[in-house]
């Protein structure tokens, strides 16, 4: 029984990488646009319908794909590849969602389930395993080493992040939106790690999510306990008449900036380490050259790898960290905004 | 100093890449900052060390935010 859970979670983990490797779209590449092609591996893919180890349209496709990816075409990924394969799954939105669309060959607007989305959910699975002898070892006091280290964790982050600042009763109604939050964000980092998955925090439309809910849960709970207007009077500190609207324009700001800049700092620390790991491995085919030589590329490699390696380790941490953070300054954010302080 | 059209767009790209080497020095001068005063800190009262710990690694990952806050602009610049 102590070993069931570990090799569920396994098993999600293998289960997601390898519907990742069947479904997604696969953008095949030349030397010389290694280091893009590599780059490409951050943007979510879509998974499409019937088409990995399928090569029958290899020849047409191959030759536009070469040539579209010669040009330095960032940014652009699978409007040009694979004319005929379809989507997956693909929900189809009113049109006023006409941003998100991914598949412009249908009409109206349609969500595209890209590879991201099948870490988000093999991170939702990973926590619900993990967890589900918790509440048991809560009540009796007996659990698999497992369940004790993510109750202590719990307990952790309980009495020394959400209880420190918030206060007992209050942190109480509070505790399970920043628990959740906390090893969502955790979840999804660490799952970029295992080779073959993809980053959904490396996604700013993930983390535009995340720090969405912290701003409803700033302005929501920060309006209904002090009342709508009174909310936003209490925003600005006691300061001379002469200075208020401006220090009121600041504070407006402040409170859009503040989950904006929580954005970004999970978005850039998650694709930032893995656009490091990812140029030192790009190194080792830029070296080969077009003549794709053996012996340039050996040599680089121990040197790359070995880079690498280090890299990786610093994003295990950083993975880690970034969620820490995030949970630590969503408690201040929406903290400050139920008890302004001033 | 006559520069090529073409060149322009280079020129625009090393500036990003300018851009986000003196943004690594801003940043690892604050966090140095940082962690000196930390050290100072647990060296004058290690009773005060988890506390300490514990607001220096906060600060230091704000900092490292505004860090890359900067580096997505570059991003941006390049890919823009």
């Amino acid at each position: 029984m102590t070993l069931l859970r570990p090799i569920l979670m396994l098993l999600v983990v293998a289960g997601a990488c390898g519907l990742t490797w069947k479904f997604a779209e696969h953008h095949p590449a030349t030397n010389d646009q290694a280091f893009m092609a590599l780059y490409m591996h951050l943007m979510p893919a879509k998974l499409v319908a019937g088409q990995a180890g399928d090569h029958a349209e290899s020849d047409a496709g191959e030759g536009s794909e070469a040539r579209s990816h010669g040009e330095p075409g960032e940014g652009e990924h699978a409007g040009g590849a694979h004319e005929g394969a379809p989507p997956l799954v693909a929900l189809p939105l009113p049109g006023v969602f006409g941003f998100f669309d991914g598949d412009p060959r249908h009409d109206g607007a349609q969500l595209v389930m890209t590879n991201l989305q099948l870490f988000q959910i093999a991170a939702v699975l990973l926590v619900f395993i993990a967890f589900s002898g918790v509440p048991s070892y809560l009540r009796s006091g007996r659990g698999d080493a497992l369940t004790r280290t993510l109750a202590g964790f719990c307990v952790a982050i309980r009495d020394e992040m959400v209880y420190a600042k918030m206060g007992k009763d209050l942190g109480a109604r509070f505790l399970p939106l920043f628990l959740s939050i906390f090893w969502f964000v955790l979840f999804m980092n660490l799952l970029g790690l295992v080779p073959g998955a993809a980053t959904a925090t490396a996604s700013p439309y993930v983390t535009a999510a995340l720090a969405l809910v912290t701003l409803l849960t700033m302005l929501g709970c920060g309006m209904s306990v002090q009342g709508p207007l009174a909310y936003w009077k209490n925003l600005v500190p006691h300061v001379p008449a002469w200075l208020w609207p401006l220090m009121f324009l600041v504070e407006v700001i402040g409170v859009l900036v503040k989950p904006f800049a929580l954005l970004i700092r999970l978005f850039a620390n998650m694709t930032g380490g893995h656009m490091v790991v990812l140029s030192f491995m790009g190194l080792i085919f830029f070296f080969a050259g077009n003549d794709f030589s053996a012996l340039k590329s050996l040599s680089i490699a121990p040197v790359a790898v070995g880079f690498a390696v280090f890299i990786m380790i610093i994003e295990g941490f950083v993975a880690v960290l970034q969620a820490y953070i995030f949970t630590q300054l969503s408690i201040l954010f929406v903290n400050m905004s139920i008890h302004p302080g001033h | 100093m006559y520069i090529a059209q073409d060149q322009v767009i280079d020129i625009a790209r090393m500036g990003a890449g300018i851009g986000a080497g003196i943004v690594a020095v801003g940043a690892g001068i604050g966090i140095g900052k940082i962690g000196a005063a930390a050290n100072e800190g647990i060296a004058r009262q290690p009773e005060a060390a988890k506390d300490i710990s514990g607001g220096s690694l906060i600060l230091a990952a704000l900092i490292e935010g505004v860090a890359l806050f900067a580096v997505v602009v570059t991003l941006l610049i390049l890919i823009l």
